[in-house]
């Protein structure tokens, strides 16, 4: 006894309570509700026997009626489109922001961090902010676009269908866009200066020394930039509840969305858990890039 | 002036207008909860209050009863950035003090919890603690889950930190006869506690905007925390966008504050943790 105490003073004891501790904590918060999750989304749960230890097993089942929902392709599509269209989005306008700030005039790093506000704002402030600027009769967002001649008539962003999602996705582009050109701008940062004085010398223009320099040499950056914008896509939630609340007629429902409305407004918890293990694949398979892709720095 | 100067002021004034576009929905959330009830559905917009009035937040904070949301949020961020802040320091430290199988494995586990969406994990939790009890303390339920969310980022962040510590400051520490408990606590934690800082202000801002735990425990409106205050009211078919705007401003604007003073200390903690 004495010797463990010894250990956890002064030798490895100490390292493995600093270490157990935290991971325990994890393992009993994230990794056992982790497995409860696939394990109810195998299981029948409702109302009656949600206090109880043993459900009856049910296959397939939960899978299977989800997937025969009428909304399920519409959801899968809506996540598919919310995906695409805020990753798409965010590193263009993020790629673009970082290369411009690069330039390193005076002033330029504070500039650029400014717009890291963003990224501390709850989800449910920015939601709320933009639910105003898209708003279709006095939303400021359809004035400016009138003002330039884009747009003739006001357009229902929330409301109308077939832009309901671009209402949410236009929210996450302006969330995201900060923390991509931050880490592109480390990128960018980290390519040597003589490769592009080098290429000057052989003639190279501007766009060549983009293709043929910044583009290889960012190549762990973007594809570490590129999974973790799906990874936060897809635990993007806030938004929703404050812009349109999956509707209408589940024209913005994302997954993730949907596994929280089956839970929480419908309390079926074991379809609610089955959307969000077929979601946990999509994840999984991000981060499997995201750790390849920063596995070598991680290691350092 | 030189022709590289007139670029660079160009430069610098492009860069001032963009910053002014992308943070022009902060702009509108302040000048919004400033305009009278007529004006904000003026056609067209005003850009700047013809006749501002602050009527809209002691409203608000009234109507709304923000003091207790707001002491909520606080209570429930406290009690995330604590827990996460206590465990995941020393779980960082050996993480980046060693480097073998174990190790990696450690990495592992941490880099892949850090991506489970609270959405997916809301459900489990939530079935979880309603059979152990737990949903009978709904506060202290949602700020155990809400550190589990946090810590592995906190913990990637952190560990980057410990790694600039020198490792032979705490080796000469041990020679001197310190223990390595002793050495950990005196040489390194003091070393690395400005980023520690850094760290646990960012925790503690995401936990005070912490949304989905929140809703979906903790049904007793004088326990929620002030996103779920906010919720009440908004959505498609929000009206009140005059007391919404005054609730967000009141709600973000010690955030920004924090932000605006702490901002190339953040910027920095973040780059030097998110991509290594």
């Amino acid at each position: 006894m004495n010797k463990v105490l010894r250990s956890v003073r002064d030798g490895v004891g100490f390292d493995i309570l600093l270490i157990g501790a935290a991971l325990l904590f994890l393992v009993a918060f994230a990794g056992v509700p982790l497995i409860y999750n696939v394990l109810m989304s195998f299981q029948k749960v409702d109302m009656f026997n949600l206090g109880a230890f043993v459900r009856p097993l049910v296959g397939f089942a939960n899978y299977a009626s989800v997937v025969a929902q009428p909304e399920f392709w519409l959801v899968a599509r809506n996540t598919l489109l919310f995906v695409v269209g805020s990753i798409g989005g965010q590193f263009v306008l993020g790629f673009a922001l970082a290369l411009f700030f690069a330039r390193g005039f005076p002033g330029a790093a504070t500039i650029r961090g400014l717009f890291l506000v963003s990224w501390v704002m709850p989800g449910l402030v920015v939601g709320a902010i933009w639910s105003w600027i898209l708003a279709g009769d006095f939303g400021v967002l359809n004035h400016l676009l009138k003002s330039v001649g884009t747009i003739q008539s006001n357009i229902f962003w929330k409301s109308d269908p077939s832009f309901s999602i671009w209402a949410v996705i236009i929210a996450n582009i302006w969330l995201g866009l900060a923390f991509n050109m931050l880490l592109l701008s480390v990128g960018l940062h980290g390519i040597p200066r003589e490769l592009y004085e080098a290429a000057r010398v052989d003639g190279a223009n501007t766009w060549q020394r983009f293709w043929f320099i910044t583009l290889p040499m960012m190549r762990s950056t973007i594809g570490a930039v590129l999974s973790l914008g799906l990874i936060a896509t897809l635990q993007q939630f806030d938004l929703f509840p404050a812009i349109t609340e999956g509707g209408p007629a589940n024209s913005s429902m994302v997954s993730q969305y949907w596994a929280w409305q089956a839970s929480f407004k419908l309390y079926d918890f074991a379809k609610g858990a089955t959307i969000s293990v077929m979601m946990l694949v999509l994840v999984l398979l991000a981060s499997v890039i995201y750790v390849r892709s920063t596995r070598h720095e991680v290691r350092g | 002036m030189s022709a590289r100067g007139w670029t660079n002021w160009a430069l610098l004034a492009l860069a001032l207008a963009l910053a002014a576009v992308y943070l022009f929905p902060l702009y509108w959330m302040y000048v919004t909860a400033l305009k009278t009830g007529t004006e904000i559905f003026a056609n067209p917009p005003t850009f700047w209050p013809q006749a501002p009035v602050v009527d809209a937040f002691p409203m608000v904070w009234e109507t709304r009863t923000m003091a207790t949301y707001l002491s909520n949020s606080v209570l429930i961020a406290a009690g995330v950035t604590a827990i996460t802040v206590t465990l995941g320091s020393g779980c960082a430290y050996v993480l980046a003090r060693y480097r073998n199988g174990w190790i990696d494995v450690g990495l592992f586990v941490v880099l892949m919890l850090q991506v489970l969406p609270a959405s997916v994990m809301v459900t489990p939790l939530f079935v979880a603690f309603s059979q152990i009890g737990l949903l009978s303390y709904p506060r202290t339920a949602v700020i155990l889950a809400a550190a589990a969310k946090a810590m592995p980022f906190f913990v990637v962040l952190v560990r980057a930190t410990f790694m600039t510590v020198p490792r032979e400051l705490e080796e000469a520490a041990m020679v001197d006869g310190a223990s390595r408990a002793g050495a950990f606590f005196r040489i390194v934690l003091p070393l690395a506690r400005n980023g520690i800082l850094v760290c646990a202000i960012l925790t503690f801002m995401s936990a005070f905007g912490e949304y989905i735990y929140s809703k979906s425990i903790i049904q007793t409106p004088a326990l929620q925390p002030a996103s779920v205050g906010l919720s009440t009211f908004i959505g498609p078919n929000a009206k009140d966008w005059s007391g919404i705007m005054a609730y967000a401003a009141i709600y973000v604007t010690p955030i920004l504050a924090i932000f605006v003073l702490l901002q190339r200390r953040i910027v920095s903690g973040l780059t030097s943790g998110a991509l290594k």
